[in-house]
């Protein structure tokens, strides 16, 4: 198990060398060969999934490593989907897959500590976390898109249109992508909250007000309703709502280390 | 041995008033290199004119021929006026020149893709005119394919070099696709005109604004787009996603107040202003503004200017690649020279064999009669067999430039003196054919059986 999880570990690591060189030298091949073993990563990746649901180390939806783990699988899975077939986004590569390869690793971190525990189980709670995996899962895609948004203007505006600025897409079509990720994500991120929240209610009525990790968990998502109604409401967009999304999934990201580094699993 | 030469004029050795006279129109280039190549007695011939350059590439089977075809090219100019201006190559040298013409090394500007297909164009028409035999279709075949390795191996064609390209290519980079985009041109200058046409051409559409309403009118016609009154400036713009300022007048037109009405009625939609007057009409502190980008032609020169310093570099790499295809070129036309060589080799051999074999089958009785067909088949067999690590070997040494080996061979056996094998006279068919058969009867593969 432990070497199914460091070669996928490799293989995310290596394909992200590979999309940097591209960013940075422009050679194709790096791209081509960086699709290659990400597919390759997410391919074992996905066997170490079925070995560690065959081992029944820990039940659906009761581990946070486990959904993280899943989390940075379909994050893997979703750009090599969003970038098939548009040459032109597949730079995009070099800032997503080292958020894939973060939370791949964070799914690796203290194992087993985070296991949620058995009375403090319902069927809520496969529902909040598949809604929080797969709100996740856009939101990184989008935080990578807004990075990249984010580079591509500030060259732009200092007039640096060098061989990196040749091949980033161009600012419209990195923000309508980028809105569309989070307009996708803040349903399930939705869900996710409100299951959470009615969870956490049914478990202890009785229960003081939401701790720490949850605060900035609604901060998230209040950056994330603030983003789309804006963009909605105001026509917000370009620079202000690439900083917004990334600072809500950096929100986002910052719950999950909470989750992680808790003994509690947060429960 | 026939010769493939180039004779002609070029940006580089002639001014404009001399090329224009030698100039042909693409109409007439299909006829006139038939002429040139009848005239001058070549084996085949491709006549190129661009505005740039007017070229003759020729296969002359003698000095004579080539002298004539010389005289043929420039016979609408004098001679002394020709001959200061005039470049010949023969050989590699020319070889290396077609290469690099039809891979834009030699262009005015380093890496524009139109002189491919000028080539394809001059080739075309020498086809037509029935002019192309085997060793121009091979050259310029390679050329094609030279031109496209550079393009898509080196970055030569990367970046634009032009005001107005590099504009263009800004606004794809912040719209992505630009069909439906609203362009405004502002004023009537040249340049201005100039990059709202190449957005046009993108699919954008136009918006003409100009302080004389008629002027917008004619300017409009002209690039295809709708006029407007000047006074519509800040309508317009709350519209626009790009802006072209081209005016004359001494003060900005885009101001900083008018900016910040606009941005809020745009909803922060980006805008790309083109500020191509001088004095500018864009007040500068407008691109600080929020999603509002701001090139003047400083701006705009800047980036031809690294574009253009960028190709130069790549056109090294390039330079590289046409040396190597120039040299796979030779070792194939080098090989063309041992033909008669290696055709007379496998005669001589094969002839031995079958006079022996004549000799042998009447003492070998009534069963042998009816094995001749196999017989025969033995004997093709064993000649290809004896010849084949002969061949590789002169083939080898005929690609390395090397004649101590073909002479060992003319001295060994008693072989007729070749006949050149030139590439064929005509049209290119027979030529091609002819080339074929002959490479089908030689054994440089593997060994049968």
């Amino acid at each position: 198990m432990a070497a199914l999880f460091t070669l996928t570990a490799a293989l995310y690591v290596a394909a992200a060398a590979l999309y940097l060189d591209f960013l940075g030298r422009g050679r194709e091949r790096s791209a081509g060969a960086g699709a290659a073993l990400l597919g390759l990563g997410a391919a074992l990746h996905f066997a170490f999934l079925l070995a560690e649901g065959l081992r029944g180390a820990s039940p659906v939806g009761a581990d946070i490593q486990q959904a993280l783990s899943v989390a940075s699988w379909l994050v893997a899975l979703g750009l090599l989907a969003t970038t098939r077939g548009k040459p032109r986004l597949r730079v995009l590569g070099a800032f997503v897959t080292p958020v894939t390869l973060l939370l791949f690793l964070g799914a690796g971190f203290r194992r087993g500590v985070a296991v949620v525990g058995e009375e403090m189980r319902s069927a809520l709670l496969p529902v909040h976390v598949a809604a929080n995996v797969l709100g996740l899962v856009a939101f990184a895609l989008a935080f990578g898109v807004a990075v990249a948004y984010l580079v591509q203007e500030r060259q732009l505006r200092r007039k640096q249109l060098g061989a990196l600025f040749q091949r980033l897409p161009p600012l419209d079509v990195l923000d309508a992508l980028s809105f569309r990720l989070v307009a996708t994500g803040f349903p399930m991120f939705t869900l996710g909250v409100v299951t959470g929240t009615v969870w956490a209610v049914q478990r202890d009525p009785s229960a003081p007000a939401i701790d720490a990790t949850q605060t900035v968990g609604l901060l998230a998502w209040a950056t994330f309703a603030m983003v789309l109604l804006l963009r909605v409401v105001v026509g917000f967009r370009g620079r202000r709502a690439a900083f917004g999304t990334a600072l809500g999934f950096l929100g986002a990201c910052a719950v999950l280390v909470g989750y992680v580094v808790r003994k509690d699993g947060g429960s | 041995m026939p010769g493939l030469f180039v004779v002609g004029v070029s940006h580089r050795s002639s001014p404009v008033a001399l090329r224009e006279r030698l100039a042909v129109p693409s109409s007439e280039l299909a006829a006139h290199v038939r002429g040139l190549a009848g005239r001058s007695g070549l084996s085949e011939a491709v006549l190129l004119s661009t505005c740039n350059r007017v070229e003759l590439y020729g296969v002359a089977p003698d000095d004579a021929s080539e002298q004539r075809a010389r005289t043929a090219f420039g016979a609408r100019v004098e001679g002394h006026e020709l001959s200061p201006h005039l470049y010949e190559r023969g050989g590699p040298d020319a070889v290396r020149h077609v290469f690099r013409v039809a891979s834009s090394l030699d262009s005015m500007v380093v890496g524009e893709p139109q002189i491919l297909g000028q080539v394809k164009e001059a080739y075309a028409a020498a086809l037509e005119a029935g002019t192309v035999g085997g060793l121009l279709e091979r050259c310029f075949g390679r050329a094609f394919a030279v031109a496209k390795r550079v393009r898509s191996e080196t970055g030569i064609a990367a970046g634009n070099v032009s005001v107005s390209s590099v504009a263009t290519d800004l606004a794809r980079q912040i719209f992505g696709d630009l069909s439906g985009r609203r362009v405004l041109l502002i004023g009537a200058g040249k340049m201005g005109e100039s990059a709202a046409r190449h957005l046009r051409a993108q699919g954008a559409q136009l918006f003409v604004l100009n302080r004389s309403m008629e002027r917008a009118i004619q300017l409009a016609a002209a690039c295809d787009g709708e006029p407007r009154g000047l006074h519509e400036l800040p309508a317009e713009l709350a519209l626009a996603d790009i802006a072209i300022a081209s005016t004359s007048s001494d003060r900005f037109v885009v101001t900083t107040e008018l900016m910040k009405q606009v941005v809020k009625q745009r909803k922060y939609r980006q805008l790309f202003l083109i500020d191509i007057a001088v004095p500018r009409n864009v007040d500068p502190r407008v691109g600080e503004m929020e999603n509002v980008f701001v090139y003047d032609v400083d701006d705009l020169q800047k980036v031809a200017q690294q574009n253009l310093a960028q190709r130069r570099r790549e056109a090294e790499a390039a330079e590289a690649l046409v040396e190597q295809e120039m040299r796979e070129f030779e070792a194939w036309r080098r090989s063309l020279d041992l033909k008669p060589l290696l055709v007379g080799l496998r005669k001589h051999v094969h002839g031995i064999l079958a006079a022996e074999l004549e000799r042998t089958l009447p003492r070998l009785g009534a069963d042998a009669s009816r094995d001749r067909a196999a017989l025969e088949k033995m004997l093709e067999a064993a000649t290809s067999k004896l010849l084949h690590q002969p061949f590789v070997e002169l083939k080898r040494a005929g690609e390395q430039g090397d004649e101590v080996l073909p002479a060992a061979v003319q001295r060994l056996f008693p072989l007729a003196a070749p006949a050149p094998a030139a590439a064929p006279s005509g049209a290119g068919a027979p030529a091609v054919e002819a080339e074929h058969d002959e490479e089908h009867a030689l054994p440089l593969g593997k060994p049968a059986g």
